[in-house]
């Protein structure tokens, strides 16, 4: 934080801020946590739940490193949204290419279709090559 | 973090003890322990170069296995007998055999040597010389800063560096032996091999990646800090453009695979199943006695994410080393600076999403290969860019063809045959039938070694006189520099040849098994004589490659104490800041904070008169109003 | 000689070097948890059915660390405040604060919540059979249902959305019981205690116990063949367990979930006695702690503590937070030597500087605890 900030700001303004974000922290956690005891995961399905979950915790990410690691006064919050934005969008891009190639790739008990783009001719009609 | 803090509290000794001259530092913190990124720069020199050499001939002897398989290696092999690793025991008296048994290279020992050689080539020797050694010496003094940004940071970087190349040398020497699984360790087989090897190996790696972002935190932060009054982002010489740009993508590309590195040593010290799948068979009829459930293809994708940005870090400062001395040579701005700043920005950043075409082989579906097929193509756009405006920049230039200026020009054709050669392994369907092939490594060995290393050589003979005060040898420059033209296309070109018959990687008997000698009933797709013949070429001119770095190992020694001297601190009549100090530089660098007045390549101006054909860039130019100077610093 | 803007900002870039450097250092650490998190994602949806056995988490204690992690987070901006303000006791006051709370962290974690995985075990079994005589015969059909619960919840429910229930998918045979091992029976009848190994009780059933080759009798177990090199050479169709190089017959186990509602239980397997009730057995729907079952070896396909070894998702959980743990330890090394006498002398010097220096400490410290932020509901809940 740049320190043409006065004491007086901190007093006054900062250290309630310091509070209302480890509140917001501590609220997280524990929606997250009643959340799961709960049991949203057997009533929303587990792709929802997952939803919900990362959500907050994002919400906490960007409350620790806006307000608690001061980037609010560093730079600007536009900067700051555009850079979370992309990394976030090209961890998910990276995460599908990854996963995807996995998940595409020819896996024992799966049959295999990569190659499948003609149809299959049948095989009885088919001149045996000898 | 603790470093940070500390580089801090060592300012602080720095103003108190030594504000005044620097009789009073010891030996040893001024040449072993010390902070100065000159010594630092240097010392990483030598141990790059020396691992250089390690590296080559470790290759020396693979080339001698492939050209006459199973007979004693000459000179090396009794030394070898004697000192080498040995096999881990299988006869229950613990009775043990010399993997180099008789002189001669076993299989296990030709894999060890070839893994060792790639690791230490690449992590070893041309990242610390090229990014390390020439990064540390030449950045801080081109933006004109006084060191570092965190001079101690930078001292942590260079022992991580150094302790990771004690636990690599030292692997060589455990029952067992080196790593075996190949540079790029692929699981399950680096997983599951039982020798101790390739855990120092995952040791070793971690250090050097250590080393690695300590320093490119700090060659950033350098960069971003720390340049002088004047001293813009455009005015920045290119080479600092380029050590910038690799050291984003150290920093960013470095800890995927530390953290490969981590889960592959759980593997190997915990018995996890990061990398081993359900199942898995090491040998004999029982699978592992592991948990399974993990990806053999988990490893690939961390160790490619790393490994293509790696191929830029190889690249990247060769390319801004040979921007400076063609500059420099001949006597010509570069043609299309910003252009070429605005390539390097795109392919760093295009060089993260383009690591799967190392991975065609794997079965990945057909979207996902294009996708990468694609992104390779479109990378390849900015790397030609780059190469086109360094040979634009030769176009009407008075050439000077002094020894780093030959290396230079001669890396510009070497790269483009390195770089075109790697558009058909970028094609998914050319790949499958080049991949694992002599082919592939005549590509990047393009790329790498009359590429990179002709660079790094041309920077040598560069900025020798600015780190001794003398220069090199030139006739012999100039006998190293034709020697190694002619050498390295001797060796690389007929690879290509050889891949194209289809011969594989990774033989120990250099494919003796798969020639039509030794298989007289295969009617096709066994090695001809002529591609088998090929192998005693390449080895002669590996040999003879050899020979020719004699020449300059003596001309680097030999002109250390009785070089020409340089009489002025500006040899070349550069523009660039490191040339507009004493030489060597001092601690602290220069005399009076620089300012800069205009941009890196300011040679052969018509408009400025003052005599030289050359404007340095903290000369106020004569006919500049002192409010032009006020405004331009 | 002086580096430049080492306590200033550069008026350009805003920034002083050690905040330029502290935030390049985070970035390429976003990269290392980020391809341990890819690692993670990547191996849960690879995962087989029934193979990915989360719910074994202790979740209160996941939860409690995360608050007080939090609260250190607070804490520590509370430090770097009262150091603007010039109050050098309310500094002093919150840093020790910080390091109170990571430091409990660090206990918890390490004295607690791992050495009560590693004396906890799974047991897989070679056939159908020889798990059915476990769970229906000695354990009887009332404990069935209770471990059929508890199979419902460490399956991963992400497989759920494929099909039908996960726990439905897996065979009887590859269900796990999870216990308590309390000793073993070796060829020769004799039964042995499994204690501490160098004298760590908790830890040494992952790591120590298991490779303390002292206790191995080589030659009392002709089952375990030996290659030329003294290595064991793993029985056929046994997987690797914690008792693996050891002359066992059968294992004394304790079933940690569950109810003994039997007075009297006993069957056989061969020559070796597979469950016996122990004297107090005979309260009905107890805890399933302290009644004891022996299994034989023959029927064990899989014994493992769950240590790192256990399936992939614990080999993630150990990769993942003991790397947050040795972040959290350096953390406290860092700040501890910024309580130190030395650091005070910094501050007296130059405060501008010292004050820059905790507010590095605490970027650090606040990446730390987001990391802990996402690995809380990804580890213990999702």
């Amino acid at each position: 934080m740049s320190d043409d900030h006065s004491p007086e700001y901190y007093k006054k303004k900062f250290i309630p801020l310091i509070y209302l974000v480890g509140g917001i922290l501590i609220a997280g956690t524990i929606i997250t946590f009643a959340a799961d005891k709960m049991g949203i995961a057997e009533r929303w399905g587990f792709v929802n739940a997952t939803i919900f979950a990362m959500s907050v915790a994002v919400v906490k990410a960007s409350a620790v490193i806006y307000i608690f690691m001061h980037l609010k006064w560093d730079i600007k919050l536009k900067t700051i949204s555009i850079t979370l934005g992309s990394t976030v969008i090209f961890f998910i891009g990276m995460m599908c290419l990854t996963v995807g190639s996995e998940i595409d790739s020819n896996k024992p008990g799966h049959e295999d279709n990569t190659w499948n783009h003609v149809e299959q001719s049948d095989p009885k009609t088919v001149p045996d090559d000898k | 973090m603790e470093t940070t803090t500390q580089s801090e509290a060592e300012h602080d000794g720095h103003n108190d003890d030594h504000g005044h001259g620097h009789a009073e530092q010891s030996f040893f913190t001024k040449y072993i322990f010390s902070t100065d990124h000159k010594v630092i720069g240097i010392q990483y020199g030598v141990g790059s170069l020396v691992f250089l050499l390690v590296g080559f001939i470790l290759i020396m002897g693979m080339r001698w296995q492939m050209a006459k398989p199973n007979t004693p290696v000459p000179v090396l092999g009794p030394i070898l007998e004697k000192v080498y690793a040995h096999e881990i025991a299988l006869d229950g008296q613990g009775k043990t055999v010399p993997i180099f048994k008789d002189g001669k290279i076993t299989a296990s020992g030709y894999n060890q040597f070839g893994a060792m050689h790639g690791t230490i080539m690449v992590f070893l020797a041309i990242v610390p010389l090229g990014f390390a050694a020439f990064g540390n010496y030449v950045v801080p003094l081109q933006i004109g800063a006084p060191d570092m940004c965190f001079p101690r940071v930078n001292m942590a970087s260079f022992w991580a560096f150094f302790a990771g190349c004690i636990v690599m040398t030292v692997s060589f020497f455990i029952p067992g032996g080196a790593a075996q699984a190949g540079w790029t360790s692929y699981s399950p087989l680096a997983s599951v091999i039982p020798t101790d090897g390739q855990t120092y190996w995952l040791v070793g790696m971690m250090l050097l990646i250590t080393s690695s972002l300590l320093g490119a935190v700090n060659f950033i932060a350098t960069i971003i800090q720390l340049r002088a009054p004047g001293m813009t982002w455009f005015r920045m010489p290119f080479f600092v453009w380029a050590q910038f740009v690799t050291a984003f993508l150290l920093l960013l590309a470095f800890p995927p695979l530390e953290a490969a590195g981590i889960m592959q040593l759980m593997d190997r010290v915990c018995d996890t199943s990061f990398f081993l799948p359900s199942g898995v068979f090491a040998s004999g009829t029982e699978p592992m006695n592991v948990s399974g459930g993990g990806s053999p293809l988990l490893w690939q994708h961390l160790f490619w994410f790393l490994g293509h940005p790696e191929v830029y870090v190889l690249i990247l400062p060769a390319i801004g080393i040979v921007t400076e001395i063609v500059s420099n040579n001949t006597r010509r701005p570069i043609w299309g600076y910003r252009l070429m700043v605005g390539s390097l920005l795109v392919l760093g950043f295009l060089s993260f999403i383009v690591w799967a075409h190392h991975m065609y082989l794997t079965g990945m579906s057909s979207k996902v290969a294009t996708f990468f097929q694609t992104t390779t193509m479109i990378i390849s756009i900015p790397s030609v860019i780059l190469l086109t405006c360094l040979f634009m920049s030769l176009w009407r230039g008075s050439i000077r063809f002094n020894t780093p200026s030959m290396f230079a020009l001669a890396f510009l054709p070497m790269f483009g045959i390195g770089g075109l050669t790697g558009l058909p392994l970028g094609f998914n369907f050319t790949d499958l039938h080049l991949h694992d092939s002599y082919y592939v490594i005549a590509h990047f060995h393009y790329v790498v070694a009359p590429g990179s290393i002709f660079a790094l050589f041309a920077g040598i003979y560069y900025w020798f006189p600015k780190m001794t005060g003398r220069r090199m040898s030139e006739y012999w420059g100039k006998v190293h520099f034709w020697g190694s033209l002619i050498f390295m296309n001797i060796i690389f070109m007929p690879m290509f040849i050889q891949g194209f018959a289809g011969m594989s990687r990774r033989m120990s008997d250099g494919g003796a098994t798969y020639s039509m000698i030794n298989n007289p009933d295969v009617t096709s797709g066994a090695l001809t004589d002529q591609v088998m013949s090929l192998n005693s070429l390449i080895t002669m001119g590996a040999f003879g490659m050899g020979l020719v770095q004699i020449v300059f190992i003596v001309n680097f020694f030999w002109s250390i104490r009785n070089g020409e001297k340089t009489n002025s601190d500006n040899p070349w009549k550069a523009t660039t800041l490191e040339w507009q100090t004493p030489t060597p530089p001092p601690h602290g660098n220069f005399l009076e904070q620089p300012k800069t007045y205009h941009g890196p390549y300011e040679y052969s101006n018509p408009d400025v008169d003052n005599g030289k054909d050359f404007l340095a860039q903290n000369d106020p130019h004569k006919s500049m109003s002192e409010e032009q100077k006020e405004a331009e610093a | 000689m002086e580096i430049p803007y080492y306590d200033k900002e550069r008026p350009d870039t805003g920034l002083y070097n050690g905040k330029a450097g502290i935030w390049l250092f985070l970035a390429s650490e976003v990269m290392l948890f980020g391809a341990l998190f890819s690692a993670y994602v990547l191996l849960r949806v690879g995962a087989e059915p029934g193979t990915w056995s989360m719910g074994l988490m202790n979740q209160w204690v996941g939860a409690f660390n995360t608050l007080i992690l939090i609260a250190s987070s607070a804490t520590i901006v509370m430090a770097w405040v009262c150091l603007k303000l010039n109050d050098w006791k309310g500094f002093r006051k919150w840093k020790w604060a910080t390091v109170i709370f990571a430091f409990t962290f660090l206990v918890v974690k390490w004295s607690y919540e791992w050495p009560a995985k590693f004396t906890h075990y799974d047991v897989t079994f070679v056939t159908d059979q020889s798990a059915s005589k476990v769970y229906t015969d000695v354990l009887g059909p009332e404990f069935s249902e209770t471990q059929s619960e508890i199979w419902q919840k460490r399956f991963d429910p992400l497989k759920k959305d494929q099909g039908s229930n996960p726990a439905a998918q897996v065979k009887l045979k590859d269900k796990p019981l999870d216990g308590h091992i309390v000793g073993y029976i070796d060829s020769n009848g004799a039964e042995h205690k499994v204690g501490a190994a160098w004298g760590m009780p908790f830890w040494s059933h992952a790591f120590a116990w298991r490779h303390d080759r002292k206790n191995i009798e080589k030659e009392k177990d002709k089952s375990i063949r030996y290659d030329k090199d003294g290595r064991p050479v793993y029985k056929e169709g046994h997987f690797r367990d914690t008792f693996r190089d050891r002359d066992i017959k059968a294992i004394i186990f304790a079933p940690a979930h569950g109810t003994w509602d039997r007075n009297e239980k006993q069957a056989s397997s061969g020559a070796v006695k597979y469950a016996e009730a122990k004297h107090d057995a005979g309260h009905a729907h107890s805890d399933g702690h302290g009644h004891t079952i022996t299994i034989a070896r023959e029927d064990i396909s899989r014994l493992s503590s769950y240590e790192p070894a256990h399936s992939t998702f614990f080999a993630t959980y150990y990769t993942l937070t003991g790397l947050h743990a040795l972040h959290v330890l350096g953390g406290i090394l860092v700040m501890l030597y910024h309580l130190l006498p030395v650091s005070r002398r910094v501050y007296e010097k130059n405060p501008v500087q010292y004050t820059n220096r905790i507010e590095i400490t605490g970027l650090f410290w606040h990446f730390v605890d987001l990391v802990w932020i996402f690995l809380f509901p990804i580890l213990y809940l999702l």
